[in-house]
């Protein structure tokens, strides 16, 4: 028979234990049905988790747990969940997040603030009461081997919202409170294939989100699904990425913050720990070398050498997370986001059409994709590997070869130009000649030469020409500046040359004049 | 032709009486010995002088002085004007070459102790033809508007300031304000083309004409000498003719220079930059600038740098007055004190200037 009081306690405690568990900003996954996972949600790319702890029937907290014996006599839905709670399962029991004393047979003085009681544990405290054991000071000293998930999760953005609000996310909201299972277990709603509905129950909310970060767009639960990643973990594959694969788990950072791994430089070697795995990505047959491409890209050495983060990452073609290939019709669309004139002007151009015809990308016909270089004029050429050979011919069959050829010479007059002018102008320079003003005029060619570069995605030679023509203009006019230069400084030497001959012949003049005066003058004396 | 001399001689004796200046021109005569050459030093300092006049007015037609054009307008002038490239260039050089001539040119008169009595005015109008050199250096020095003229104008024009009472107010009134600035460049400006110019004139007129009325000094020696074995060489023709010789070759040393060695527009000048590392002054400033180094911080109640301007003072204000502390040279006797003073003098510019420039 159950004291009167202890009962009281009870009927007091459900509802409290009720709002522990439904109060937290998401509802947790109890029912969820999953298969094992193995991607493990603490690393950015999914590593294989150890065995998942199966639930043991023969577990349990061991006698005498007052707290335990008593509620499970009570029964009802949290102490249902409990029965199947990792923690239940591994001795904890309720004093374990609660607090007070298991082994006292009195209801007053077990839950009692003197025995450290704490009844339901305030949110913004929930942290701290989790971190009892999975913080730092618990370590490898309880046989549990726990990580230490309590510095992890300060030093996140979700502990600085909760700073904020005691709306904000903490451990409950992800793992749920009385039914908490490992994220290897498939009820967890941390598990592979329910964490992103779990994520986007907050991250999908706009109201919630408002209190927290208002710019944050909505729909990222939305576009993982039409992911390649998503649509494959919907199909029960727990490979393949997800929130916590990019983002991690426990310290998930601000995008704009340089340590996380979702930060622009970081990126792309993100995506490549599962990408370049060549082991991990076996299954799904596609190549793993685009990280080692994109290192070596144009865009991957002005991203990660120099630090330009205006340089497209991953995500800047694929999509975040929507990641997904893009499709040939959208390469120049993709490429176009960024070079809008070359995409306009190829998307007005006689190869479009010719391209789609043949099912050829776009841009990545000529450019390739991940290890897409820097291009150079070398690339208008009917010699192999340019790309203009890969399609036309230069046997006197294909109409378009002569207008490539002309289409390099253009190029070849301006770079070459501006080469050659250069190189007049250092050599007037060397001569200790101010030729500064045609100097700067180069930097007209520069523009000439991008301009000349967007032109060449017409595939027209009078656009390219017209582009190219001022920057020809520049080079002609500073490569004769330079000449002139060089011209004035012989004529300075010349000029000095003739000036010393005739002052030193006016000086002999001078000195004999001087002798037949002062000769004569003594002929006088005498 | 000769018609025509005649006629025009006619025409001006009607109207100037020539016969004076030709007769005074007739009797002048030059002392011939073995120190000679010496007195064509000064002819060698006024022909640069006229130079600096003639290149420096046509300098004037393009230079525009302020912080945002001074140093576009020299550039302008180097690049784009014809033969401004030479003129500039020839202003540069024949700057620092009147300065050394002139150096000479004192020297050589202090030795030969020519600043004794009656020549006593020369000798102060000669000294202060120096000063006045020096400030046109000083203040053209800066007119490029570069950053090697601008620093050196602030390191110059700050030794001012360790002056006691005076050095604030010295300091303001060179830079016209508190630091080197647009103000100051048009200050300086002022200076180097009106004020030195006006004042230069004055006071060349002053000295040359001391010069032809006191005649050519004669060597110490030459007073115990008989009348017969002291030789002279007319002023006219001999003397000018000679003048003009080494005028031709100075001309002629001085067009290579300028071309072989054009002087240098360097960098405009940034006031927000930090001084760029080896500021030195102009090499006539480089023995003081360089032995105020070797001062002690403090000297007593007074900063050791102020110690060292001071002194540099009163040294230079010793040299200005020699006619009058030189009193033995005047009797007759001789006054070797003078000599060694002048070697102390000139070793003491040469070494520190050469410890300066490395």
């Amino acid at each position: 028979m159950m004291a009167p009081r202890r009962f009281m306690w009870m009927l007091l405690a459900v509802p409290a234990w009720a709002s522990f568990v439904w109060g937290a900003p998401v509802a947790t996954a109890a029912g969820a049905e999953a298969k094992p996972m193995t991607a493990s949600a603490a690393t950015p790319a999914g590593a294989v988790a150890p065995a998942a702890a199966k639930p043991a029937a023969t577990a349990g907290v061991k006698s005498p747990d007052g707290c335990v014996t008593c509620h499970l006599d009570v029964g009802g839905a949290q102490v249902d969940a409990y029965k199947k709670d990792i923690h239940y399962q591994k001795g904890v029991g309720c004093s374990g997040c609660h607090g007070g004393d298991p082994r006292s047979d009195d209801q007053d003085a077990a839950m009692s603030k003197a025995k450290g009681y704490i009844g339901v544990p305030k949110k913004a405290d929930i942290p701290a009461v989790c971190g009892k054991c999975h913080g730092p000071s618990h370590g490898q000293a309880s046989g549990f081997h726990l990580k230490d998930m309590r510095t992890d999760y300060d030093a996140s953005a979700h502990a600085k919202a909760l700073s904020g609000s005691d709306a904000g996310p903490q451990c409950v909201s992800c793992h749920g409170s009385h039914g908490i299972a490992p994220a290897s277990d498939p009820r967890s709603p941390v598990n592979p294939l329910h964490v992103a509905k779990t994520c986007g129950t907050c991250h999908g909310d706009a109201a919630y989100m408002r209190n927290f970060a208002p710019g944050l767009p909505v729909d990222q639960y939305e576009k993982y699904l039409s992911s390649e990643h998503g649509k494959r973990n919907a199909t029960g594959d727990a490979n393949p990425a997800t929130c916590v694969s990019c983002h991690s788990n426990h310290k998930i950072l601000e995008v704009k913050d340089p340590r996380s791994p979702v930060y622009p430089t970081q990126v792309p070697a993100t995506c490549g720990h599962c990408h370049a795995d060549s082991k991990y990505m076996a299954r799904y047959h596609i190549p793993t070398n685009q990280y080692e491409e994109y290192k070596s890209s144009v865009h991957g050495e002005a991203l990660l050498k120099k630090s330009d983060l205006n340089a497209p990452a991953c995500n800047s073609c694929h999509g975040n997370h929507g990641a997904a290939p893009p499709g040939i019709s959208s390469v120049a669309a993709v490429c176009g986001t960024c070079h809008q004139s070359n995409a306009e002007l190829f998307g007005k151009s006689a190869h479009r059409p010719a391209f789609e015809k043949e099912k050829l990308p776009a841009c990545v016909t000529c450019h390739s994709n991940h290890g897409v270089k820097a291009p150079t004029d070398a690339m208008v050429s009917m010699d192999k590997p340019a790309p203009c050979a890969k399609c036309h011919r230069n046997d006197g069959s294909d109409k378009s070869a002569p207008t490539i050829l002309r289409m390099r010479v253009a190029l070849d007059s301006l770079s070459l130009g501006g080469i050659l002018a250069q190189r007049e102008l250092a050599r007037a320079e060397s001569l200790g000649m101010d030729v500064s003003d045609a100097r700067y005029s180069l930097k007209d060619v520069n523009q000439s030469i991008v301009q000349s570069r967007v032109a060449i995605h017409s595939f027209k030679l009078a656009s390219l020409v017209e582009a190219a023509r001022p920057g020809i203009r520049v080079t002609v006019l500073a490569k004769q500046a330079g000449l002139d230069a060089v011209h004035e400084y012989r004529f300075r030497r010349e000029g000095l040359a003739v000036s010393t001959l005739i002052v030193t012949l006016l000086v002999i003049l001078l000195y004999l004049k001087i002798r037949q005066i002062e000769r004569s003058q003594k002929n006088e004396k005498k | 032709m000769g018609g025509l001399k005649d006629k025009l001689e006619a025409w001006v004796q009607e109207r100037i009486d020539l016969v004076p200046i030709r007769e005074f021109a007739a009797k002048k005569k030059v002392p011939q010995f073995v120190g000679s050459f010496w007195y064509y030093f000064g002819g060698v300092s006024l022909f640069l002088f006229i130079i600096q006049v003639v290149t420096g007015i046509l300098l004037l037609m393009y230079y525009q002085p302020g912080a945002q054009t001074a140093f576009e307008s020299v550039r302008f002038i180097v690049v784009k004007v014809k033969f401004g490239w030479l003129i500039r260039s020839i202003h540069s050089w024949s700057a620092n070459l009147m300065i050394f001539s002139v150096f000479v040119h004192m020297f050589s008169v202090y030795f030969t102790k020519a600043f004794r009595k009656p020549r006593e005015l020369t000798w102060y109008s000669g000294f202060i033809l120096l000063l006045l050199s020096m400030g046109f250096g000083f203040s053209g020095y800066l007119l490029p508007w570069n950053t090697l003229a601008f620093f050196a104008t602030k390191v110059g024009t700050s030794i001012a300031a360790v002056l006691p009472v005076l050095g604030e107010p010295m300091l303001e009134l060179l830079r016209a304000g508190k630091d080197v600035s647009t103000a100051t460049l048009t200050r300086f400006y002022g200076l180097h083309v009106a004020i030195l110019p006006a004042v230069f004139t004055v006071i060349l007129g002053a000295h040359l004409m001391l010069v032809q009325m006191m005649g050519m000094h004669e060597p110490e020696g030459w007073k115990s000498l008989p009348a017969e074995k002291r030789r002279y060489m007319p002023f006219f023709p001999n003397f000018v003719l000679r003048d003009l010789l080494l005028w031709l070759i100075v001309l002629n040393v001085l067009a290579i220079l300028a071309v072989a060695f054009p002087w240098e527009i360097g960098f405009k000048a940034d006031p927000f930059i930090s001084a760029p590392a080896g500021i030195k002054p102009e090499w006539y400033f480089l023995f003081m600038y360089q032995a105020l180094k070797y001062f002690p911080a403090k000297m007593g109640m007074m900063e050791g740098e102020a110690v060292g301007v001071m002194l540099f003072g009163v040294g230079g204000l010793l040299w200005f007055l020699v006619p009058l502390w030189d009193t033995r040279t005047p009797s007759g006797a001789r006054n070797r004190t003078i000599t060694w003073v002048g070697l102390f003098v000139i070793l003491f510019i040469i070494a520190l200037s050469a410890v300066g420039l490395r």
